[in-house]
């Protein structure tokens, strides 16, 4: 406690002795003194020491409060006394109380500003750490890149490894360094590599020199010959008089052949062969020609050899842009809304679709009496099918009406050979063609147009579509025309048209006599029979009619007439009888025979399905009871035929109409009552039953 | 030309004596082998579309036609031209026909005479053979050696039918005459002429008689006179059947019904008294045979057409077969 209060007091005699300073030297100045002294004092005083000295005061001056509190309840002088010199012992300490405050005060902010220090310094260091690491990733990052990098020479296709050490020369390979180190391994043969291109673009442009030299020579030739050909050409006019002179139609030739090479393939080995059988069998027989547009033509076929180029170079892409383009053509057709261009649009498509090649070839082929028939062969080039149209020329003109029909019409060239009517096109990509260009009609629509596709056209012109493989697109545009098909074919095709257009011709001459109602007297043994029945009309009649006739209902049921057939009305009258006789013939006639149908009209109407008798006779009749000659029109003979077994009918019934006038054995024979239809030649000629 | 199949007429029909065949016989000399069995009672899976076409089509060497057929337990007995044949049934059933197992000629006086065996009948006791031909007579042959035991002569025109029961014959003809005969003599004992009946003639079809038969004491007879049931006594007209016909080819009498057919479009069943039981419809124009078989019914229908109507139940045609 003594120590205490000497320090105190010897403060005190510092603070009194600073103030005495302070004073002297001025107030700011003093107080920054005591500030710097007051700052050294807190340093050199330690902390606890003046806490613990903060807490004795403290506790002291408690204890001097309640001191003189108890002194002033004495209420004494001496306790008065006493009390003041506790005040001022209190007050004196509680001057110590603020010096220590103060110094606390300091000491808090010295603290405070050491902390702040530290703290900026951390700061730094950290910032710095930070930058640190920053350039450390950034180093990594270069360092994969570098890593990752790819050369430009491992794109170049080097030579394998064998074949280098092999070929290349010995400085180059350097083998004892490149067989230890890979990257000089791989400078080697760059190297290697660089050389050889070097020398192989070398060759090339000395190739290249070496064709423009050839093409320079073969420019020159073509020059050449070109400059020849006005001088032919004034030769050839220079040897015309004298052709004329000698009657050779080498001009003529000439041309013809000239057309022939523009003509499309398969008319082309038509014209080909028909004019070596033109020649073989003679200029009366069959002749042909080639007429149509020339120059068109040739500018058709230079803008398909351009098509062709082009086909060859992208043969694929050529087919989409037809695809592109049709395409385009819909949706524009889709814009436009008036409706009369759409109609045109669609014509024009029809158009295209059904063009035809500008040439076509007539081939003529005549038979004796000067009948001819003309047939013009077209090629459709969208659709590769051939048509042909024709024309008949008479030498004369033909009297009957249904004479006429037989020469006339599709009638002559239908089912020339079996089932080839002509009536649908044999290609079988005809149809999915005419979808795509947007026609909804059948072929069969356009035949007045374009002529009759006929199968034994396409096969004269080599073209056989049954071979082909089917909807394989590809094969038909490479579809090339089979020549030795085309050979058998047109020989066949003359024979069988000849063949077919005599019998026509006859057949017409026979329907002309019929129509007149004259039946030719025949030779033979129906010639010295005495006919008593007429024939009074002769007719060509229509299918409806025809089927409608009770009598041909079996016969249609069996399917041995069609509407194909040629169908005629025949009527033969006798006194009161009246037999009508629907013939119907066959197209290939006389090949098969015409097929009758009777009905009778006396005493009622009979035909074969309820009455025997004329079964009988259509028994006869239609399937030849006794083999004839052939050599006998057999329209005319059946005629005769019907005309006899109708006396015979007629004779045979017992009537006093009809009174017997041929020869026969018995009326009548057997259960069935089969009246005599075999004439046999004994005597004057005897009517039979068998 | 036409195939002449396509106007085939069957003029006579039989069945075999087990019953599983139906033979018939056309114009053009062939013989069809129908088997019945397989028609009548097929098997579905094995069934082809050609089950109602014959077994078999024989061909007659002469191509002449075939009158008639009539079936004994050995033979098939075929009626052609000039001829009777005899096929034992193996040969008939068999794939190829051989020659056959005998044969009657009946000789012509000329070469151009040809006569036809237009119809067989057999005795009631299957041993004697009658045969209406075609030079007016009728001949009695005995089976067992084929010797011929009678000639019946007394037509005028040629033999259209004949039908024998008991001891009775009945032939018609195309001389519009039915006569009835007894086998003990060869002479005719009773006539009748329905064309000289004004009932039953029918001037515009003719006089001949298309078929005639026998049944105790009534005939059956009708062909271009109408069909009619005669008394044999009396001889007189007791039913005349009213049909829209165009002449008569086929009666007979089955249990107490009449069978008439002919060139109509039916086949009629009638009573007695003249009404029509049932009227069958057929395919063939002219009606010439129509034969039945009891045990199971059968009823077959010819004539000239390529189709032969089958029924089981005599009342409706149920199936149809074809000769071509």
């Amino acid at each position: 406690m003594g120590k205490e209060e000497a320090s105190t007091k010897k403060r005190r005699k510092i603070n009194s002795s600073s103030s005495t300073e302070v004073g002297k030297q001025g107030p700011a100045d003093l107080y920054k003194r005591v500030v710097e002294f007051e700052e050294i004092e807190s340093q050199l005083r330690p902390a606890e020491k003046d806490a613990a000295l903060f807490r004795k005061i403290c506790h002291d001056v408690r204890q001097i409060f309640s001191d003189i509190s108890e002194l002033k309840s004495k209420d004494t002088d001496e306790a008065k006394e006493k009390i003041n010199s506790k005040r001022v012992e209190a007050s004196l300490l509680l001057v110590t109380l603020k010096k220590l405050n103060r110094l606390e005060k300091v000491r808090t902010r010295a603290g405070r500003e050491a902390l702040h220090k530290e703290k900026q310094q951390v700061d730094s260091t950290h910032l710095l750490l930070q930058n640190l690491l920053y350039e450390a990733d950034h180093l990594n990052k270069e360092v994969t890149k570098c890593l990752q990098f790819k050369s430009k020479d491992e794109e170049i296709e080097l030579v394998p490894l064998e074949d280098f050490y092999k070929d290349a020369p010995e400085e180059i390979s350097r083998p004892e360094v490149t067989k230890t180190d890979e990257h000089q391994l791989q400078l080697a043969r760059l190297e290697w590599e660089l050389q050889q291109r070097r020398d192989l673009a070398g060759a090339c442009s000395e190739l290249v020199a070496s064709k423009e030299r050839v093409a320079a020579a073969i420019a020159a030739a073509r020059s050449r010959l070109d400059a020849l050909a006005p001088h032919l050409r004034d030769v050839l006019k220079a040897t015309k008089p004298l052709q004329e002179c000698l009657a050779m139609r080498l001009d003529e030739k000439r041309d013809e052949s000239r057309a022939a090479s523009l003509l499309p393939p398969p008319l082309f080995l038509l014209f080909a062969n028909s004019s070596a059988y033109s020649d073989a069998l003679g200029e009366e027989i069959v002749t042909l020609s080639i007429s149509g547009d020339e120059d068109e033509a040739r500018r058709l076929e230079q803008q398909s050899s351009v098509e062709n180029e082009l086909i060859v170079s992208n043969d694929s892409d050529s087919d989409q842009d037809n695809n592109d383009e049709d395409q385009r053509e819909k949706k524009k057709r889709h814009h436009r809304t008036s409706k009369i261009s759409k109609e045109e649009k669609a014509e024009a498509k029809k158009k295209e679709v059904f063009r035809k090649h500008p040439l076509n070839v007539q081939v003529s082929v005549k038979v004796q009496d000067g009948t001819a028939l003309n047939l013009i062969f077209s090629y459709l080039l969208h659709l590769k099918i051939i048509t042909v149209k024709f024309t008949v020329s008479l030498p004369k003109p033909v009297t009957g009406v249904s004479a006429a029909d037989v020469l006339n019409g599709s009638c002559i060239l239908n089912e020339l050979y079996p089932a080839d009517s002509g009536n649908d096109s044999p290609h079988p990509a005809t149809a999915y063609l005419l979808k795509v260009a947007g026609i909804t009609e059948d072929f069969q629509h356009f035949i007045s147009e374009v002529g009759r596709p006929y199968i034994w056209a396409q096969r004269m012109c080599g073209l056989d579509f049954m071979a082909t493989v089917f909807d394989n697109q590809k094969n038909n545009k490479t579809f090339q025309p089979c020549p030795t098909l085309s050979v058998t074919t047109v020989e066949h095709f003359i024979l069988t048209l000849r063949k077919r257009m005599k019998s026509r011709v006859d057949l017409m001459k026979e329907l002309q006599d019929l129509e007149c109602g004259k039946i030719l007297p025949l030779k033979g043994i129906y010639g010295s029979i005495r006919l008593s029945g007429s024939l009074t009309q002769w007719q060509s009649v229509g299918w409806p009619e025809y089927s409608q006739s009770p009598s041909t209902t079996f016969l249609i049921s069996e399917g041995l007439v069609s509407q194909n057939d040629m169908l005629y009305r025949a009527i033969i009258t006798r006194q009161s009888a009246k037999l009508v006789a629907l013939v119907a013939l066959k197209s290939d006639y006389p090949k098969k025979s015409p097929i009758f149908s009777l009905t009778l009209h006396w005493n009622g109407t009979h035909h074969s399905g309820i009455n025997d008798d004329i079964r009988d006779i259509e028994r006869v009749i239609n399937t030849d009871w006794c083999v004839e000659s052939s050599k006998q029109p057999l329209l005319t003979i059946q005629m005769t035929k019907l005309l006899t077994y109708m006396d015979i009918l007629l004779e045979t019934s017992g009537s006093l109409e009809f009174p017997p006038d041929k020869v026969m054995f018995s009326p009548v024979r057997g259960r069935n009552r089969i009246k005599p239809y075999k004439f046999i030649k004994q005597g004057t000629g005897i009517f039979v039953q068998f | 030309m036409l195939d002449k199949i396509l106007y085939n007429t069957v003029l006579c029909q039989t069945y075999s004596p087990c019953g599983k065949y139906l033979i018939a016989g056309n114009i053009y000399g062939q013989l069809a082998v129908f088997d019945l069995d397989r028609i009548l009672n097929p098997v579905v899976e094995l069934l082809t579309p050609d089950f109602n076409k014959p077994k078999h089509i024989h061909n007659l060497e002469t191509g002449n036609q075939i009158c008639s057929l009539v079936a004994t337990d050995k033979f098939l007995v075929v009626g052609s031209v000039n001829v009777i044949y005899g096929w034992d049934w193996k040969a008939i059933l068999g794939v190829k026909l051989s020659k056959p197992s005998w044969q009657i000629k009946i000789s012509s006086k000329s070469s151009l005479e040809h006569i036809d065996v237009n119809s067989l009948c057999l005795s009631d006791d299957g041993e004697k053979l009658y045969a209406g031909c075609g030079d007016n007579n009728t001949y009695i042959f005995n089976l067992e050696d084929r010797r011929q035991l009678s000639v019946l002569s007394g037509h005028d025109d040629y033999i259209h039918s004949v039908h024998g029961k008991n001891d009775q014959i009945i032939s018609c003809g195309e001389d519009g005459i039915v006569l009835l005969w007894d086998l003990r003599s060869t002479k005719f004992h009773n006539k009748i002429e329905p064309h000289k009946n004004s009932k039953v003639c029918r001037p515009d079809i003719g006089k001949w008689v298309g078929s005639a038969a026998l049944r105790d004491d009534w005939i059956v007879c009708g062909g271009g006179p109408r069909l009619a049931l005669w008394h044999i006594r009396s001889l007189d007209v007791a039913t005349i059947f009213d049909l829209p016909d165009h002449g008569i080819h086929v009666s007979y009498f089955h249990d107490d019904c009449v069978i008439a057919g002919g060139a109509s479009k039916h086949l009629y069943q009638l009573s007695y008294s003249g009404e029509i039981r049932v009227e069958l419809p057929v395919s063939a124009t002219t009606v010439y045979s129509a034969v039945l078989k009891t045990n199971p019914n059968v009823l077959a229908i010819a004539g000239s057409s390529p189709e032969i109507d089958l029924c089981t139940s005599f009342n409706y045609r149920d199936q149809i077969l074809h000769f071509r």
